[in-house]
């Protein structure tokens, strides 16, 4: 797994290609690591990349989103792919980060 | 750095024994002088007057280096490079091969023989010392490299040992585990179990039971633990207890399958390193084959029916601990005598084909779908093996169990043990 990071006005983008796994958790909370550092009030993880999202990956976005939100940040999901997608409905983490099909509409998010 | 003639010391600061060499030469005067020389300078000497007794010393006093004249009677030196370097313990030996040849096919022979190093018998006092200090140099990093040698070897098998008690440690940790599943057979009457469980690592953190909660329920379940190894396994035998079936009656008075995940939801918070658990939970009313189920973020269970197409039983829902709020609602299918219900983990279609594509839901269903002629048992058996066939490996990436009950028409509500 790759993630490339995309400083916006609005909040910090991961771009993250490859599988999000268990065996990829440690690339992946440097990354949010490194984003919470630098001040981030809102993460946008692009999934578009994604194929495949474990339940350790599932966990470590819950578990980033709930930090965020201690701290009044935010987190949100952009363009996962259907087997993503489907992964994530059935375990309601729509309800718990929002997902976004646009950049645009994810940056608008934070600022509205 | 050292003028020729100064002997370097090897650590400074360090206080190291003087190195030993072995003069061997048949010549008593050349002999003694080079001998007198060296001592001179600090090394301890020790002397033969042919090959067949330098031998003998070398193997006793492991001296530093050799040097060995040529041309010697009994044991020539060539013949004493051979027998060094076929000797097990002296084979790396710095030899230093004294001679007045200096015809390049003699040097080449010397050097296939064995020898390191030639000094001509002519050489100047300054040669010598260079050529001694040298060969020093060279037998003291050849020896350092054998001890690093050494100390590796004993490492690894220490490791190896280590490693070993580790693996019997898991396996026994692996057995336990195991013994804690249901049997396979029939939990009550009128109820067929079969399942197959293929951890991903020796300790898996899947783990299922089906059981008697009364004479007229039986309770089942799986769960599935976020992660793999012992930390995932330790934690699915921890909530493996908690939804044994004498405590949950205990602390609900029944095995409601939403009470179950709420009350799970609450004692199993979500860890700090996002840890977490998928659940679903059936209750089966055995005179009426009316099932209660819930999940909790768990891809659920098939039922696959005799009559009519298979379905899914589950419900979008956050897994335990996500929201130490969150409730979970209970939904209920009749289930009829021959009548399947599997309830599985993702690993066993979350299995990639080697160009990427998971094998998915919808082929574990047909696989399931297709099966229906066959006993429980073989449909597990097939599914597993079409997984297998599909990513064409025998072991999964993560934990993958599939667990089968199959009604049959004999229910009367008798519940055995």
């Amino acid at each position: 797994m790759q993630i490339k990071e995309r400083i916006v006005p609005q909040g910090i983008i991961l771009d993250v290609v490859g599988d999000l796994t268990y065996a990829h958790r440690a690339v992946f909370k440097a990354a949010v690591e490194k984003a919470k550092q630098a001040g981030c009030r809102h993460l946008i993880v692009n999934l578009e990349q994604v194929r495949f999202v474990d339940s350790a990956g599932l966990g470590l976005l819950v578990l980033v989103s709930q930090n965020f939100k201690l701290q009044q940040a935010q987190i949100s999901m952009l363009k996962p792919q259907s087997y993503v997608r489907e992964i994530m409905s059935l375990a309601n983490i729509p309800k718990m980060i929002p997902i976004y099909e646009r950049e645009e509409d994810a940056l608008m998010a934070r600022a509205a | 750095m050292p003028h020729i003639g100064q002997v370097p010391d090897p650590s400074p600061g360090i206080e190291t024994p003087a190195a030993t060499i072995l003069l061997i030469e048949d010549e008593p005067v050349t002999r003694t002088s080079m001998a007198a020389r060296l001592t001179r300078l600090g090394y301890r000497v020790l002397e033969a007057e042919n090959g067949r007794v330098g031998l003998e010393v070398a193997r006793r006093e492991r001296p530093d280096l050799l040097i060995v004249d040529w041309m010697m009677p009994e044991m020539d030196g060539l013949t004493f490079c051979d027998a060094i370097r076929r000797d097990p313990q002296l084979k790396s030996s710095q030899i230093l091969l004294m001679t007045a040849h200096d015809a390049p096919a003699q040097i080449a022979e010397g050097l296939v023989r064995g020898a390191d190093d030639f000094l001509s018998k002519s050489s100047s006092k300054q040669e010598i010392i260079a050529r001694v200090l040298a060969g020093l140099r060279t037998s003291r990093l050849v020896r350092k490299l054998e001890t690093t040698g050494e100390e590796l070897k004993s490492s690894m098998l220490l490791l190896e040992k280590k490693q070993a008690e580790t693996e019997a440690d898991l396996q026994t940790a692996a057995a336990f585990v195991q013994s804690l599943l249901p049997s396979p057979g029939s939990p009550v009457r009128g109820i067929t179990l079969a399942w197959e469980y293929q951890p991903s690592l020796t300790l898996g953190g899947d783990l299922f039971d089906v059981m008697t909660i009364d004479a007229d329920h039986l309770g089942l379940y799986i769960l599935d633990a976020s992660g793999h190894g012992v930390a995932a396994a330790l934690r699915s035998a921890s909530l493996m207890t908690f939804l044994r079936a004498e405590n949950m009656v205990q602390l609900l008075g029944s095995y409601n399958p939403e009470r179950v995940l709420f009350e799970a939801n609450r004692r199993f918070p979500l860890s700090a390193d996002g840890d977490y658990f998928t659940l679903w939970v059936g209750q089966l009313h055995l005179p009426t084959g009316s099932l209660s189920f819930a999940s909790a973020g768990h891809p659920g269970a098939l039922l696959s029916s005799a009559t009519h197409p298979s379905r899914w039983l589950t419900t979008a829902s956050f897994p335990l601990g996500f929201d130490p709020s969150a409730r979970f609602t209970s939904d209920r299918v009749l289930l009829k005598p021959a009548d399947r219900l599997f309830l599985l983990s993702d690993g066993i279609y979350e299995v990639p084909s080697p160009s990427g594509e998971l094998w998915g839901r919808e082929r574990f269903q047909e696989a399931i779908d297709a099966g229906k002629q066959t006993s429980l048992s073989a449909t597990i058996a097939s599914c597993f093996a079409a997984a297998r066939g599909w990513q064409q490996a025998q072991h999964f990436p993560d934990d993958a169990a599939v667990v089968g009950i199959e009604l049959s028409d004999c229910r009367e509500g008798t519940s055995h043990g």
